[in-house]
């Protein structure tokens, strides 16, 4: 149970998760959990490569796939916070200022 | 015993990762997320990488869950502010259908691989002072990167949050 493709299918189905839910969902904190997600399950994938091959390069890479993940969140929520502070609301579909004007 | 807890994990892991996917109150959906990175720790164990299931657990239960869960009860959101989703089901149906041929695709590659021991390494392997000495000697270039990569998030950090006092003093 515990092989290569198992562990390659838990990877693969969070990785899924993420990217259904950061399409579908439109709750902004959602789809940067969502994010999240895809991140951990990319992360599982590399260490998972990591022991087959009995190579520590792979822990490395999701060491520093972990750290951009703390740098993103630190962005990602003071924007939020911004964001809810002029609009309140967490609905994607309003955030549209850059949204060019069709006329 | 091995498989068993790998199922339990991976179990907890889906399950948390498809909580998340449903709910609509975020507060749930921080708690399955959580839920999901804590099993995920524990895959990381399975797989003799302790370092990794250290830092899983300090960095993203321990940090980034809990800056999630703090800015979702500082914001305190209420029922009414929060997005109405008449189609979620109808576009997680649609995700699920258009996502399935993809994992198909990549497990059938990984199936093909050739088999090999993924049993848990005793020593050696994974700990912090392998992966130290590999960090620092072979990826010792992409570490100080990061670590630039921080600093440039925590100024910009500051930056977003000093901007709205100044807004603040401008429209009073």
């Amino acid at each position: 149970m515990a092989s290569l493709t198992g562990y390659a299918t838990v990877s693969m189905i969070l990785f899924s998760l993420g990217a259904i839910g950061v399409v579908s969902r439109r709750n902004v904190f959602v789809i940067y959990m969502s994010i999240e997600l895809m991140l951990n399950g990319i992360n599982l994938f590399l260490v998972t490569f990591a022991r087959y091959h009995f190579n520590m390069d792979g822990q490395i890479i999701s060491i520093m796939v972990i750290a951009i993940a703390a740098a993103e969140a630190a962005i990602f929520l003071s924007v939020i916070i911004l964001l809810f502070k002029t609009k309140k609301s967490l609905d994607t579909d309003i955030f549209t200022e850059l949204k060019q004007e069709v006329e | 015993m091995t498989d068993l807890v790998f199922l339990a994990l991976s179990f907890f892991a889906v399950a948390g990762g498809v909580t998340m996917l449903l709910h609509n109150n975020p507060i749930y959906c921080a708690l399955g997320l959580l839920i999901t990175v804590l099993s995920i720790a524990g895959l990381f164990a399975l797989l003799s990488a302790t370092f990794m299931f250290m830092v899983q657990i300090i960095v993203y239960a321990g940090a980034i869950m809990t800056i999630i869960l703090f800015i979702l009860m500082f914001l305190n959101i209420k029922e009414e502010d929060l997005p109405k989703e008449p189609k979620k089901n109808i576009l997680i149906t649609m995700g699920v259908i258009l996502m399935i041929p993809i994992n198909l695709l990549v497990l059938e590659g990984v199936a093909r691989l050739p088999d090999a021991d993924m049993s848990i390494v005793e020593e050696g392997f994974g700990g912090i002072k392998e992966l130290g000495m590999k960090l620092y000697t072979d990826w010792l270039l992409p570490f100080e990167l990061i670590s630039i990569l921080l600093l440039v998030a925590l100024i910009g950090a500051v930056v977003l949050a000093k901007r709205r006092v100044k807004k603040e003093l401008n429209n009073g």
